[in-house]
């Protein structure tokens, strides 16, 4: 397996009255090349739990496993590198960085890997050809529409070619038209053998997914299995 | 991530931040710029005032003695003073007379005020008083004071500027119109200041009766003593010299007082000059302070979420905190540099204005002093966001609002 959660909780205020269970004790298990969506009504804890997968965030109960290993014993620069090197994120609002250009911003992970000056510059360059900007390299993200602002989020979690993509609300802020074609990448990159976790609150959206994973107060309440898989064999 | 890295980083954020670079560099400038500045003409105008007091001619006391009988003060006091031995260098009057000095075609009230030759009147024993050498010729001897010569002793400048290349001996010049012969010439003890007191013509204070509107009985005149330390007993004596003539004020009155008492005060009032300005520089230089924080900290949420963004695409926190390090010490060690060189200048162009060009140099360890308060607290303040945020889990701070 490559993601295990085991009665996973994640509590703000705890003990307090206005205690908030975002995750209520969620077991989960994904495998390597799927693509699940994660899918839930606002509040229904489906970005905590992103942000626990993505090593953004820890749990306050429960086990995680990545790839076999737990996670809670894992120092800050191990999860530092897992996160540079193992998932690409795409957040719903781009978190771009404002003073870089599309370039500099898709460069950003590859500088904290080490790449050197003119490979990095070449992986970014591809990965913004990928997703159709290459001309657009040296504007900054303000100088950008919100599609395009959200390419670059998407070429800068692909630069790396990280086997996990995570994705918040990827088409949040899109029309439709370039939110089928951000689903779309999101296909593709999982056709090559990344494993793809897309979080929405669309149904519509969620439906593309292999596998839907519904959150509801914290807890899952849905687990669409996944369907046969030819190189797995197997349901989940 | 290597270091080349970190400063690449720094100087993108710097660049793309201008505004925020530039208030912060202008908070260390001004901070460091006017402490100098304000120290330096603090201490130049303390070494302007120690240069009157020397020019003044320490070890020096004021006495001033006037008697109902008519009896000249002066020779009282002269004649006293030259029973105590080798305690006293000197006594004369060294007041000034307002009047036009003039040699063939020159005269005097046709240069410039500075060159303008000043007539002082003296006693045999002004040279000691005022510490001028004779260079050449002779200086005024008692004769010339008992039988009222007409006689006068030039200073270098005076010199010079009546005569040119002639030689001044034994040629008359007039005062007020009156004749007085060129008897000897000063050495030359001031020539930097461009009112020097080589610009001295010395006549007997007897010979004053010929100049018209001119008293010659002058109150004051000066005791020079051989030392500081003696000073103080010379002056006692005289003191009660003075009262034993008077009888508190019977018959007169007088006084002795030393430029050393004056000069105590005044550098009392001087050490208090210093700590106010010292003050107001302390506080240009927190209020300089404040400024590089206000700014620093206004920025730290939009720093915060940018920390989020490079801790969540795998920032470790180490590269996090150098980047932030580097660029607060490139932005505050080139505005304190910056600083130095406008505090430098600021520094040249008050002894310019206020001390008549006299070279001013801001001190090391203000300087220093300065530059380190400032650029460790922009750095202190610059890396805040870092080791604030880079501590945090990196989803709260992409929160950051």
């Amino acid at each position: 397996m490559l993601i295990t959660l085991k009665d996973v909780y994640k509590i703000y205020g705890e003990g307090l009255e206005s205690e908030v269970r975002a995750l209520d004790g969620v077991s989960l298990e994904i495998d390597y090349g799927e693509f699940v969506a994660i899918a839930g009504q606002s509040g229904s804890g489906k970005s905590t739990m992103m942000n626990v997968l993505g090593c953004l965030d820890i749990p306050t109960y429960g086990d995680y496993f990545l790839a076999g290993q737990d996670v809670s014993e894992l120092s800050d620069r191990q999860l530092s590198h897992i996160r540079n090197k193992q998932i690409g994120f795409i957040f719903q609002g781009y978190n771009l960085i404002p003073s870089l250009n599309a370039l500099e911003n898709v460069e950003l992970p590859l500088i904290y890997q080490g790449v050197g000056v003119s490979r990095r510059r070449d992986m970014a360059m591809e990965a913004l050809e990928r997703v159709g900007l290459a001309a657009r390299a040296k504007h900054l993200p303000s100088e950008m529409s919100g599609g395009q602002q959200q390419r670059v989020a998407i070429a800068r979690a692909i630069a790396p070619a990280p086997p996990i993509i995570m994705a918040d609300e990827p088409t949040g802020a899109l029309d439709s038209r370039t939110g089928l074609e951000v689903l779309g990448f999101l296909q593709q990159l999982n056709r090559e053998g990344s494993t793809v976790l897309l979080i929405t609150h669309d149904n519509g959206i969620a439906a593309t997914a292999r596998r839907i994973v519904r959150l509801s107060d914290g807890r899952i309440v849905e687990d669409h299995p996944q369907q046969v898989d030819w190189y797995k064999g197997g349901g989940a | 991530m290597k270091f080349g890295q970190a400063v690449k980083m720094a100087v993108k954020s710097i660049l793309a931040k201008k505004g925020r670079s530039f208030l912060t560099m202008l908070g260390i400038i001004i901070g460091i710029a006017s402490v100098m500045t304000i120290v330096a003409t603090v201490s130049g105008y303390n070494a302007k005032m120690m240069e009157a007091f020397e020019a003044q001619g320490t070890n020096k006391i004021t006495v001033s003695l006037n008697l109902n009988s008519g009896e000249s003060g002066f020779e009282k006091i002269y004649d006293y003073c030259q029973g105590l031995g080798s305690d006293v260098v000197g006594v004369s009057p060294a007041s000034q007379i307002w009047t036009t000095v003039k040699y063939g075609a020159k005269a005097s009230d046709t240069m410039d005020w500075q060159e303008q030759p000043r007539v002082y009147l003296g006693s045999d024993q002004y040279s000691k008083v005022s510490s001028f050498e004779v260079a050449r010729g002779r200086d005024l001897s008692r004769l010339d004071i008992e039988e009222y010569h007409q006689v006068c002793v030039l200073g270098a400048r005076a010199a010079r500027v009546l005569f040119d290349y002639a030689d001044p001996l034994r040629q008359s010049i007039t005062i007020s119109g009156v004749p007085f012969t060129v008897v000897g010439i000063f050495a030359e003890k001031d020539a930097e200041s461009s009112y020097s007191v080589d610009s001295t013509i010395l006549i007997p204070y007897t010979a004053a009766r010929f100049i018209p509107n001119t008293d010659g009985s002058s109150s004051e005149c000066y005791v020079k003593v051989k030392d500081s330390q003696t000073i103080n007993p010379v002056m006692q004596r005289i003191q009660a010299y003075i009262n034993s003539l008077t009888q508190d004020g019977m018959y007169g009155w007088g006084y002795a007082y030393s430029e050393q008492q004056w000069q105590d005060e005044s550098s009392g009032v001087l050490t208090m000059i210093s700590v106010v300005l010292g003050g107001i520089a302390g506080i240009s230089l927190l209020v300089g302070g404040i400024g590089i924080m206000n700014i620093m900290l206004v920025t730290v949420t939009e720093r915060t979420r940018e920390i989020g963004i490079r801790r969540a695409i795998g920032a470790e926190r180490g590269s996090i905190v150098t980047q932030f390090l580097v660029e607060a010490a490139m932005i505050c060690g080139v505005g304190g540099v910056i600083g130095i060189i406008i505090g430098y200048g600021g520094t040249h162009l008050a002894g310019l204005l206020l001390f008549e060009g006299m070279s001013l140099y801001p001190s090391a360890e203000i300087t220093l002093g300065a530059f380190a308060f400032s650029v460790s607290l922009g750095i202190l303040f610059g890396m805040y966001p870092a080791i604030k945020a880079s501590g945090l889990q990196p989803v709260v701070a992409l929160r950051a609002e």
